[in-house]
């Protein structure tokens, strides 16, 4: 952590937007992002993920609150902020009839990065991204993941003390998503604060040490994923029961009769082939549960055993799953 | 200032690219004036003989300054439509995050736009010195004719612009354009005034086309007629701060 003396990278006070409509997309954000971390704002589409990172970026004027960035208020001091931040959008923005390296090119004269300078940076950051070898074609011509790794590129041409991110991997392959994150975690290892959107739990599980759960324009809870999902207390574990036909609701009945009492476990649910139980530390007690079980005669043809997921924790803190809320919003018309 | 200059050069590279990567961009903006430059100029080559034509020794070379300011008025009737575009799309936004002026991306449009309208009514010049036209002030008339040509283009590009961002909607960004037939058909692009009935003589002194034209005529057929010119100047300009100045304003709301 560098210069953790200037104060956090990010802060965000009461942070409230309302859009014209009435719509209350953020409603009161509280957040702190130190420098040189990698912080997520998971949830799911609607959540005002997308409104706090483009008032962050200067794009849009908050209702109410205030936001900093590197010290600087955003909504006062706009233009210093966008000199030292580097934003991808959750649209894909190139320039279509130009080539990669004019794209970066084209953004990083912007930025003012001097001429020799900008060269190599463009050269490198054609290198890291995979993409030299079609930097001289026009990136209309450029495949889904290759034109995210060339906006991703135009957003660091001029190496942005702060780099903020939304939905970055939306609508691309596993494999893809895969090689981004890892580019994404390098970039935040060479000392880029990185703040991401994202209604990936996985994303945000792997690459985020730090992150905040948002829904209807606030956040309900912030951590360490880790720390978040042991707060869950139980591991899942799904049992699949022998049982004949018309028989398994007996056998139902006797597992939970059997387990009455047992004192890991915290619930019990019946499913179509079973049973599935919330029981605190299922690696260690599934022994000793399959052994009661087996001692009473009861045949058992599958089990798994499940860790909380981040999904588990956004289920419990606002009752429903994260991928509940296809909320898709309408397309924009003109008039 | 500087920097104005600047992010304008960088963001207008990026225009002119545009247009040129596209074939169908130039060719589409001279194929019209080129068809009634060599159609009308044969079709209607007795016409000079009639009384108000006096003076002109080839109808080609009345009918040449006419459909070089033409030119601009298809160069520019879709012109708003690259900002709409980057609106849609999220370029817009990608470079008002970026540190530069906000009006450096509405000059990034206009300054290639202006080049454009010259390039294109450059070719149709020479494509009527080829046909036998000549320009009786020289080099510095001929491209005294371009700046001309390129100054009212910019100004008239608002009727492209201001319908793109007052509604955001492609086909509204074109629609104005008709406006061409109108302009260019009751303008003395075709007949001199003198030969005009009465209301068509009244709306073609509030035509600014005509102006251009008058100025360009002057310049190809006789010399530095700076009344002429001056009356284009004024059109040029008058044009240009309402439309310019109106674009202005919805640029400003577009991107606050």
């Amino acid at each position: 952590m560098r210069a953790a003396s200037l104060g956090p990278a990010i802060e965000v006070e009461g942070l409230v937007k309302v859009y014209p409509g009435g719509t209350r997309a953020v409603d009161g954000i509280d957040v702190a992002v130190g420098r040189g971390e990698f912080f997520a704002f998971l949830g799911p589409n609607g959540a005002g993920k997308t409104t706090t990172i483009r008032i962050l970026t200067t794009l849009l004027r908050p209702t109410a609150g205030r936001a900093r960035v590197l010290g600087l208020d955003v909504t006062e001091r706009p233009g210093e902020v966008r000199r030292r931040i580097g934003f991808a959008m959750q649209t894909v923005a190139l320039e279509g009839l130009a080539t990669g390296r004019e794209n970066l090119e084209l953004m990083g004269r912007l930025h003012r990065v001097p001429g020799p300078d900008l060269r190599r940076r463009v050269d490198e950051l054609l290198e890291l991204m995979g993409l030299t070898a079609v930097s001289g074609k026009l990136a209309g011509t450029y495949s889904g993941g290759m034109r995210r790794r060339l906006d991703l590129a135009t957003a660091l041409v001029h190496r942005p003390d702060v780099l903020f991110l939304d939905e970055p991997t939306e609508g691309l392959d596993p494999q893809s998503r895969a090689a981004l994150w890892q580019e994404l975690a390098r970039i935040n290892r060479e000392g880029t604060t990185m703040l991401l959107t994202t209604h990936y739990m996985e994303e945000a599980d792997q690459l985020c040490p730090r992150l905040a759960i948002i829904d209807e324009g606030r956040i309900v809870v912030s951590g360490a994923p880790a720390e978040l999902k042991r707060g869950i207390g139980a591991d899942k574990v799904t049992i699949q029961l022998e049982a004949a036909e018309g028989e398994m609701t007996t056998r139902q009945d006797a597992v939970a009769r059997l387990l009455d009492g047992f004192s890991p476990l915290q619930g019990l649910e019946r499913t179509d082939e079973g049973v599935r139980l919330a029981v605190v530390d299922a690696a260690t007690t599934v022994p000793d549960l399959l052994r009661r079980l087996d001692g009473d005669g009861i045949g058992v043809r599958a089990l798994t055993m499940q860790h909380p997921s981040l999904d588990d924790v956004f289920l419990r803190y606002t009752g429903r799953h994260i991928r509940d809320e296809a909320a898709d919003r309408p397309l924009e018309i003109g008039w | 200032m500087l920097a104005f200059a600047r992010e304008t050069w960088y963001l207008g590279l990026r225009t002119l690219r545009r247009f040129l990567r596209v074939p169908a961009n130039p060719i589409s903006t001279v194929i019209f004036p080129l068809i009634q430059l060599v159609g009308f100029s044969q079709l209607f080559r007795d016409i000079i003989q009639l009384p108000g034509f006096a003076g002109q020794t080839s109808y080609l070379a009345y009918l040449a300054p006419g459909q070089i300011a033409f030119t601009v008025f298809l160069a520019v009737s879709w012109s708003g439509s690259n900002l709409l575009y980057d609106y849609r799309n999220g370029y817009l936004d990608k470079l008002r995050a970026a540190p530069i002026r906000r009006y450096s991306i509405l000059a990034g449009e206009l300054v290639p736009l202006g080049l454009e309208c010259a390039a294109m009514a450059g070719v149709i010049l020479l494509v009527s010195i080829a046909l036998g036209a000549s320009v009786a002030t020289g080099f510095v008339g001929a491209v005294l004719i371009l700046v001309l040509c390129a100054a009212f283009g910019v100004a008239w590009s608002g009727t492209s612009f201001l319908p793109a961002l007052l509604t955001k909607n492609e086909q509204a960004t074109g629609t104005l354009s008709i406006l061409f037939f109108p302009l260019a058909f009751m303008s003395t692009a075709f007949v001199p005034v003198r030969l005009m009935p009465d209301w068509l003589q009244v709306l073609n002194a509030v035509n600014p086309i005509s102006y251009v034209i008058e100025a360009a005529r002057a310049l190809m057929t006789t010399g530095y007629d700076w009344g002429a010119i001056g009356a284009a100047v004024v059109a040029i300009v008058l044009v240009g701060v309402v439309l310019q100045g109106a674009t202005l304003l919805a640029f400003r709301r577009l991107t606050n």
